[in-house]
């Protein structure tokens, strides 16, 4: 199917009165989710996933991607009008997006920021409906050795290139290795790990590891956070129209920005905060108005914007085409599309055409729908801004344990929460990421099940992941990148300075 | 209760931070956890290297955890800087309120679990006093009882042995 034919008719399906409700929804609720500082996306997916169980499958992603992107867009209104980032990657939109909003341009700010949101995502989704059946039809020549070291390159990706130490990254990785082979072993039947509890034996669901170390472990780290009360600011967000020399200005970033941004979303392990701190960083070297970085530029809130915007977008590539996800929001993805039978890779394309198409097309709705919500609403998230925190935290923990209380009607599974949430919460007190953690969770079965394979097929010769040219490159890229992580953590820690802040959900 | 809480806070705002050689805790945490599960593959079967056992993933991964872990555990030894300081009335009112939903919901019903739950979750900030703590409970668990239950049609009873 050429890319055409196949966007066309996702729009048929992105067009559906179902798909464009939950289109809808899910930008909405990530916006509301991104505009608060503290809760990330991930607590909203998790929070959200039980409720897709009686959706369509389509429905479903597109709610689900809707939140993802939706909360990129919510997190810079934060950012901009208090300085404090609603998600990690508007950190650095903070740079310049305060400045403004202290120069009474808050305005300008915001639309300068959902315009090239709103452009970066545009831009990200072409990317996405070009590569992706490219990356498909060469990933379906690659057998259990080639999938079992792209997991692995996946995973090392995932846990190396993040906040903190990446020794902490990759053990995090193998803890949540070796808590997915809890359960029945689909290929013997015998029960792991399940110290004879019946409701072990299905394993530990993905709802209840997300919750507990997103949804509840994020929710006890923010409430100090956030305890001064309602985010007041007395800035001035009503003279929203750029000058023409402002336009012209946020042009050029929109379009760099989108570039690296899709280069870096796509790429495992890195995504939305790195891509807008390097097209930040690359906009600071070539723009003619560098020297007005960090003082309240245009430039400065376009080019983090777009950037984080379609890595967003691009980063669905390698989730949907090869089952690896480069962040835990699309581990997240991947578990939910799992839930529903469907295997992320590249028959995805083939079998499921109609779902990936109609993300791809929902993906312009809901930019176009996010245009809407943060220039004609904007008085809406602002007022946001102003509900005190201490209605809203008790309000969340109730919806989490409704969430994870509504999967099987059992306590049960409250306790897991109860369990995950405090190790969530004491993951991030001594510095251990959980995101890594979820992603090993959420891949190590399948990559369990391509080792089993690719060792059947070898017959027991464990050189067949070097031999393999395919597999041997990517394996040698896993360990020289483990070596470059590593190497730089040293390196930062030697010159007495933290890693840079890289992680994202 | 609210002087008590905002004392706990003061002492816990007034407290150093702590050491992150703790982190090594956690790395000893990961070493257990990965004997445990070494231990448990070996009894479950590694298998052969042509056909792996129901073991042997666990048995690999144990193994790559625990050298982690050591390694882990030495940086965390070495590293003289401070934590952030922790919440641990938050973390103990959110926990709280997890173990009071999960005793109350299927004893007495959703929308008194949804009610306790609430004010306990709203326990460590002295900034909503106890009167509105009692109707943010309120408007929660109704809001749950007409979302959930006439909404969604979820089946939850909303009151029992009442």
């Amino acid at each position: 199917m050429d890319i055409i034919t196949g966007f066309s008719q996702g729009l048929m399906v992105a067009m559906q009165p179902e798909n464009l409700l939950y289109c809808f929804v899910g930008v909405f609720l990530g916006t509301f989710i991104g505009v608060l500082p503290g809760i990330g996306s991930m607590a909203a997916i998790s929070m959200l996933l039980p409720l897709t169980f009686y959706l369509d499958p389509t429905a479903a992603i597109v709610m689900i991607a809707g939140v993802y992107y939706g909360a990129e867009y919510g997190g810079s209104i934060a950012s901009i009008l208090m300085n404090i980032p609603g998600t990690p990657s508007s950190s650095i939109t903070c740079i310049d997006g305060y400045p403004m909003a202290r120069e009474g341009r808050a305005g300008i700010a915001l639309f300068t920021s959902a315009i090239a949101s709103f452009g970066g995502g545009i831009i990200g989704m072409v990317v996405m409906a070009v590569l992706a059946p490219a990356l498909a039809t060469l990933a379906l020549n690659f057998g259990p050795t080639e999938y079992f070291a792209v997991i692995l390159l996946g995973l090392v990706a995932a846990s190396a290139v993040s906040n903190g130490s990446p020794v902490k990254g990759v053990a995090m990785v193998a803890a949540g290795l070796m808590l997915g082979t809890v359960g029945v072993d689909i290929t013997t039947g015998a029960e792991r790990f399940t110290m004879g509890i019946p409701e072990m034996r299905d394993g530990v669901h993905l709802v209840i590891v997300a919750m507990g170390l997103f949804g509840v472990g994020e929710l006890i780290t923010s409430i100090r956070a956030n305890a001064t009360g309602a985010h007041q600011n007395d800035i001035d967000y009503k003279k929203f129209y750029p000058t023409r020399a402002e336009w012209k200005s946020m042009f050029g970033p929109i379009w760099r920005g989108a570039g690296i941004g899709s280069f870096f979303g796509a790429l495992p392990g890195t995504g939305q905060t790195v891509a807008s701190a390097v097209a930040y960083a690359v906009e600071k070297k070539v723009s003619p108005n560098r020297a007005n970085f960090g003082k309240g530029a245009v430039e400065g809130v376009a080019v983090p914007e777009s950037a984080n915007n379609s890595a967003t977008q691009t980063a669905f590539i390698p989730t949907l085409t090869l089952g690896v996800p480069g962040s835990a929001s699309m581990a997240l993805v991947i578990g939910a599309l799992m839930m529903y039978g469907i295997v992320p890779g590249p028959r995805l394309l083939v079998d499921h055409a109609d779902l990936f198409w109609g993300l791809v097309a929902s993906f312009l709705i809901g930019n176009i729908l996010l245009l809407i919500l943060n220039i004609p609403m904007i008085g809406l998230w602002v007022r946001l801004l102003r509900i005190p925190y201490k209605y809203m935290y008790p309000t969340i923990i109730v919806l989490i344990c409704m969430g994870v209380y509504s999967l099987n009607n059992n306590v049960f599974d409250i306790w897991l929460t109860l369990a995950f949430g405090w190790a969530g919460y004491l993951m991030k007190l001594f510095r251990f990421e959980p995101a890594p953690f979820l992603i090993g969770f959420v891949l190590g079965p399948m990559m369990e099940e391509q080792l089993r394979r690719a060792m059947l097929l070898s017959r027991g010769d464990p050189t067949t992941f070097l031999t393999r040219p395919i597999s041997g490159t990517l394996i040698v890229i896993t360990v020289l990148l483990l070596a470059w992580s590593i190497r730089s953590a040293l390196k930062a820690r030697r010159q007495g300075r933290a890693m840079p802040m890289l992680s994202d959900e | 209760m609210r002087d008590l809480l905002l004392r706990l806070r003061r002492s816990e705002d007034a407290a150093r931070p702590p050491h992150a050689w703790l982190g090594a805790l956690g790395g000893a945490a990961l070493l257990i956890l990965a004997v445990i599960f070494i231990v448990g593959g070996y009894e479950l079967g590694f298998g052969s290297t042509r056909r792996l056992g129901t073991g042997a993933f666990p048995v690999i991964t144990g193994f790559a955890l625990a050298v982690l872990s050591l390694a882990v555990i030495a940086g965390d030894l070495a590293d003289k800087t401070d934590l952030e300081k922790p919440d641990w009335i938050s973390f103990a009112a959110i926990g709280g309120a997890l173990v009071v939903f999960a005793l109350t919901v299927g004893r007495i019903g959703l929308v008194p679990g949804v009610f306790l739950t609430t004010i306990t979750a709203s326990l460590p900030d002295p900034a909503l006093k106890f009167p509105g703590k009692v109707l943010l409970g309120a408007i929660v668990a109704l809001g749950c009882w007409g979302l959930f239950i006439e909404v969604i049609n979820l089946p939850f009873k909303p009151f029992m042995g009442l």
